[in-house]
């Protein structure tokens, strides 16, 4: 007897009793349903989730940290854990490296970073606190450098303009709340408008001895004007405080992003308002450091962590991997090389871990029903058995072999749990399907939302749920089927 | 030589503290194309014996052998074998499955015996000709008289060639018209295929007119090797 003739023998005992039969399969189709839909809720879930990630560039950026100011300052000192050194200049979320950096993170390092394989771009991290003018309007305006050119999807969509020309133009980027904040009332009408950094007056001297070529080059009329203008003290204390000057070249969409990146939080770089080459907010951060970070500057040349003239490095910079794959590797050579470093992908993994106990949970509903219909598989075979121990009995008396009586039943088994997972996974996939579209209609389609598809039903999940109603209906055979090949011919055929 | 023979073949049912004793040291040997009848009163044991002779059943004590070989070691695999390639069995009340055609019945044993397609059916409606139900192939049990079921079981019994037959009254829900028709073709089929045939029944008559030779069984013993 082979294959083909068991099917077909357990194919013909289903008929016999077909209600039964589909009584049976019913359990089994409602078990596999409840499955595919928990668990394609929870991958979905998880699916929307890494996918906005991964549209943010939050999985394919790291995070490098060189030894903080304040790690210089204390050297020497007894370690303490030191608050932040710029004294409030900094913005965005904190993110901590995995270990203490021991180098500094200068230029160069930053180029030794660039060569690591697999670091498409490095971009030093400064962000700082500046006090704004423009359009006739001051506020307090957070700002931060940007690489030119620069690959980061922070710089890919612009409401008006376009991304800052070259590394030294002295041209900004803002965000389309700076341009509401500033009273604009089109993006558009802020290309092309100044943005003033302002500075205290003894400050912008200093500057001015320090470094006369830079300021002066592009610095307005005032500059110069300082001198003339000493008498007209009115004019004087509002020009005199203006340091630095940029043209708006390109304003920043960031309205229309929500979920994870809801916020400006595009890729690891902390946001910002106002975004200007590296170089210029690189010198803005040296030239116009904080008190304390002064104190903290001189800290660290007197214990000689720093030399007399030397500048402290970037407290951090991001990286763009070409490959989020490469990603590991990549941090282990920033560990190697002394730099801290941070990404999401660990963040990733346990975010994972939890999904991975979210679907189980999940899944473990699915599973309990598929237990109770394996529970009814296993009362179809046995209240089969008894209303057919004659037939049994018969084809025993005609040569059947143990493990072919076993057989059929597990065949007939494997028929209910088949039938039960295909149809099963179609009424699951019918039921995301439906769910679906009931959250558009009536959910977000009032809100203005584009649809979203919540459940997630690969290919994997369809095939393991219909194995595993398979592999459950032919345990739950396990008994019947034994009991079946355990019965006596003699008293089976004995009349009745 | 003989083709069966049961050596010292006993069989005991506990009943709870009694025991019952079905069969009592059975001898008796059967030979290469012989028509046998077993005749006794109702309960001396014939069916028991039928059964442990056609690997149904195991004998308390004793044995059974056929062509000179001993069932007593066989696996449960090689008595399913012996039943299915051996022996066949045919018995009072025909124990067809009613919910198959005559031509699927015969077919399931042709099946067990490693049949399929084209060639089974073929064999089974061959098998069904030559018994006489030609017409009959898609009749369900329910649809054939007692006559004709029980030459369907012929039929089955026959499928896999075996060298015995073992029949257990066979005709005893047959009028005697159609019983002796049913043992005429019997007789014919076993002189065409040299088959052996071990036959209980309780009417002597029958016995008398169609077997070569009559064992008389009373209370699970041998009265009269014949
Ligand atoms: N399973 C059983 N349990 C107990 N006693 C049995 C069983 N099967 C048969 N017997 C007894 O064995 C004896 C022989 O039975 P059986 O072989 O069927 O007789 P026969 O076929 O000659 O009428 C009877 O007394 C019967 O009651
Ligand atoms: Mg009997």
């Amino acid at each position: 007897m082979n294959f083909f003739d068991i099917l077909q023998l357990a194919f013909r005992n289903l008929r016999q009793a077909k209600l039964r039969a589909l009584l049976t399969t019913m359990g089994v189709v409602v078990g596999v349903a409840v499955i595919v839909t928990m668990v394609s809720f929870g991958l979905g879930l998880q699916q929307n989730m890494l996918a906005r990630f991964g549209a943010l560039d939050l999985f394919n950026e790291i995070t490098v940290f060189g030894r903080s100011l304040t790690n210089l300052a204390t050297a020497g000192f007894d370690r303490q854990t030191g608050r932040t050194n710029e004294g409030g200049e900094r913005r965005g979320p904190r993110l901590k490296p995995d270990k203490n950096p021991t180098r500094i993170l200068d230029d160069a390092a930053i180029a030794e970073i660039a060569k690591i394989p697999g670091v498409a771009y490095i971009q030093p991290t400064i962000s700082l606190y500046v006090y704004t003018r423009a359009n006739g309007h001051v506020r307090f305006e957070p700002a931060a450098g940007a690489s030119v050119p620069n690959g980061s999807s922070r710089f890919k969509t612009f409401l008006a303009g376009g991304m800052i020309s070259s590394a030294d133009a002295d041209e900004a980027v803002v965000t389309d709340s700076f341009t509401e904040d500033f009273g604009f009332e089109n993006p558009a009408d802020a290309v092309g408008q100044t943005i003033e950094f302002l500075a205290p007056p003894t400050n912008t001297n200093e500057k001015s001895k320090s470094e006369p070529s830079q300021a002066a080059e592009e610095g307005p009329a005032n500059f110069f004007g300082i001198p003339l203008d000493e008498q007209d003290t009115t004019d004087a204390s509002q020009t005199d405080l203006v340091a630095r000057t940029f043209r708006i070249v390109g304003v920043l969409d960031l309205h229309l992003k929500d979920g994870p990146g809801q916020g400006g939080m595009v890729g690891l770089l902390p946001g910002a308002a106002i975004y200007v080459p590296v170089r210029a907010a690189r010198q803005w951060a040296l030239e116009h450091r904080g008190p304390m970070s002064q104190v903290a500057l001189a800290l660290a040349r007197q214990s000689g962590s720093l030399n007399g003239s030397e500048a402290e490095g970037y407290d951090a910079a991001v990286i763009r991997v070409s490959d989020p794959v490469a990603l590991t590797d990549v941090r282990k050579r920033l560990t190697d090389l002394g730099f801290g470093s941070f990404s999401i992908v660990d963040q990733i993994e346990q975010i994972k871990t939890v999904f991975l106990i979210i679907d189980s949970a999940l899944g473990l509903l699915g599973g309990i029903s598929l237990l109770v219909a394996s529970f009814g598989i296993a009362n179809t075979m046995i209240m089969s058995i008894l209303e057919r121990t004659r037939e049994i009995g018969i084809m025993k008396a005609i040569g059947a072999e143990d493990r072919e009586i076993k057989l059929i039943f597990f065949f007939e088994a494997a028929v209910i749990g088949a039938c039960g997972g295909v149809i099963g996974v179609l009424a699951g996939w019918g039921m995301t399907a439906l769910a679906n579209r009931l959250a558009y209609r009536f959910i977000l389609k009032p809100q203005g939302a584009s649809f979203i598809d919540f459940f997630s039903l690969p290919p994997w999940l369809s095939a393991s749920a219909i194995a595993f109603a398979l592999v459950v209906s032919i345990l739950a055979a396990l008994y019947p089927a034994a009991r079946a090949a355990r019965i006596d011919p003699v008293r089976a055929l004995r009349h009745d | 030589m003989s083709l069966l023979e049961s050596r010292e073949v006993s069989k005991l049912y506990q009943m709870g503290s009694t025991s019952v004793t079905a069969l009592d040291n059975v001898s008796l040997k059967v030979n290469e194309g012989e028509f046998v009848a077993i005749q006794g009163t109702s309960g001396s044991g014939k069916s028991t014996l039928l059964n442990i002779v056609g690997g149904l059943d195991h004998p308390t004590s004793g044995e059974v052998f056929f062509n000179a070989r001993p069932l007593g070691p066989f696996s449960k695999r090689e008595m399913a074998r012996y039943r299915r390639y051996s022996v066949g069995m045919i018995f009072q009340n025909f124990n067809l499955i009613p919910t198959m055609n005559a031509q699927e019945n015969v077919g399931l044993a042709l099946a067990f015996g490693g049949l399929r397609g084209t060639q089974r059916n073929n064999k089974a409606s061959e098998l069904l000709n030559r018994v006489g139900l030609a017409d009959r192939l898609t009749h369900r049990p329910g649809e054939l008289s007692g006559g004709e079921q029980q030459r369907v079981a012929i039929a089955r019994a026959l499928a896999n060639n075996p060298k015995v037959l073992l029949a257990d009254e066979p005709t005893g829900n047959l009028d005697s018209t159609r019983a002796h028709e049913l043992l005429e073709l019997l007789r014919r089929m076993a002189s065409s295929d040299a088959l052996t045939i071990l036959m209980v029944t309780h009417d002597r008559e029958l016995a008398t007119s169609f077997a070569d030779r009559i064992i008389q069984m009373k209370d699970g013993a041998v009265v009269d090797e014949g």
